[in-house]
């Protein structure tokens, strides 16, 4: 499977991915740097988790010591939105092995997903893919080719991110601090969409200081659960 | 619990999420309000983070630094929403932190 032609027509598709990733992935390093994590555990992360939003999420509780329960907690939740993404890949892989499949699965992102998933509807579309056995181990070849030089670019960008970081002068810590919030919220600016989406970004950023003041440890998770639920019901009435 | 051991349960954990699916439930997929439930609770979820590093430090409430660091996330988000790249907004709003911060 491996430099298949099927695996380099998905590397070929990956390139907007490496480039997009570059510098998230580089911010995620001088995030992590300047919380205090070390580049082992810095590179360590980025290979198992894999999810820059994930990592964001348990940068601060990793760094100030709380409980193990909490980050987990935090890191599962983040993650969640990778059960829909596996379950709508599925389907245009059957036929494979289990073992390879649940291998690839690891390089499952946000990213990784779209391309894959857009190439194999279209072909789909124009009948050319069956979804038969040999269409299913052709299909993760490509997957493969986009989910696995993503990952890479993922972890060399860190450790390049880690690096820049330690070339900072003092006195950059308050900008430093900020690439964390900052990139989250750049990427909701550009992703909302939906009113509904809007309102619960409103009100969670709202309410999760008073929350976290009531109860610093789970108070904002709380809060963050209550409004999405909010959110959900109220888009169920509509 | 050190920090390496945290990393490498949330690495089995993140495992499992994308596994399992594709393991045991190819060819389903989920109702349409549980997908909307687990997206709502991404965004709840981010917008609680942004809001907790960004305006407190530990158990405290940053109110001296809060109001700078507000402008700063409404121009990142400007930004970012103007020119569809969230990593110009990002780093104009650590310019803007950080210029206020050192005027300060």
């Amino acid at each position: 499977m491996l430099f298949s032609a099927r695996f380099r027509q998905g590397m070929r598709a990956a390139v907007p991915i490496w480039i997009a990733f570059v510098p998230s992935s580089i911010a995620w390093g001088i995030a992590a740097q300047a919380h205090g994590l070390t580049l082992q555990e810095i590179l360590l992360m980025s290979a198992l988790v894999y999810s820059g939003p994930a990592q964001f999420a348990v940068l601060a509780p990793l760094a100030e010591g709380k409980s193990a329960l909490q980050v987990l907690i935090a890191g599962f939740l983040m993650n969640l939105r990778f059960l829909p993404m596996s379950m709508t890949l599925a389907p245009f892989f059957r036929g494979v092995k289990r073992l390879p499949l649940a291998l690839a699965s690891h390089v499952v992102s946000a990213s990784s997903f779209i391309v894959p998933y857009l190439q194999f509807e279209k072909e789909r579309e124009s009948n050319t893919n069956k979804i038969q056995s040999v269409e299913g181990d052709r299909n993760l070849a490509f997957f493969v080719g986009v989910g696995a030089t993503s990952l890479l670019v993922w972890i060399a960008g860190t450790g390049i991110g880690y690096g820049v970081a330690l070339g900072f002068p003092p006195g950059f810590e308050e900008a430093l601090k900020f690439i964390l919030p900052g990139y989250f919220a750049g990427l909701l600016a550009v992703e909302m969409r939906d009113r509904v989406v809007a309102l619960v970004c409103l009100a969670s950023l709202l309410a999760a200081v008073p929350g976290a003041l009531i109860s610093p440890g789970w108070g904002w998770l709380i809060t963050a659960v209550l409004v999405a639920t909010l959110g959900w019901g109220l888009k169920a009435r509509k | 619990m050190t920090r390496v051991e945290i990393i490498l349960i949330m690495g089995l954990m993140a495992f499992a999420v994308r596994a399992l699916p594709q393991l045991f439930f190819v060819g389903r997929q989920f109702p349409d309000a549980w997908d909307r439930l687990l997206r709502y609770l991404s965004y709840a979820f981010i917008c609680s983070i942004v809001s907790i590093t960004l305006f407190m430090t530990g158990t405290r409430f940053d109110a001296e630094a809060a109001p700078y660091r507000g402008l700063a996330l409404a121009v990142t988000i400007f930004i970012a929403y103007k020119t569809k790249r969230p990593v110009m907004g990002m780093f104009a709003g650590a310019l803007l932190v950080l210029v206020v911060s050192r005027l300060r």
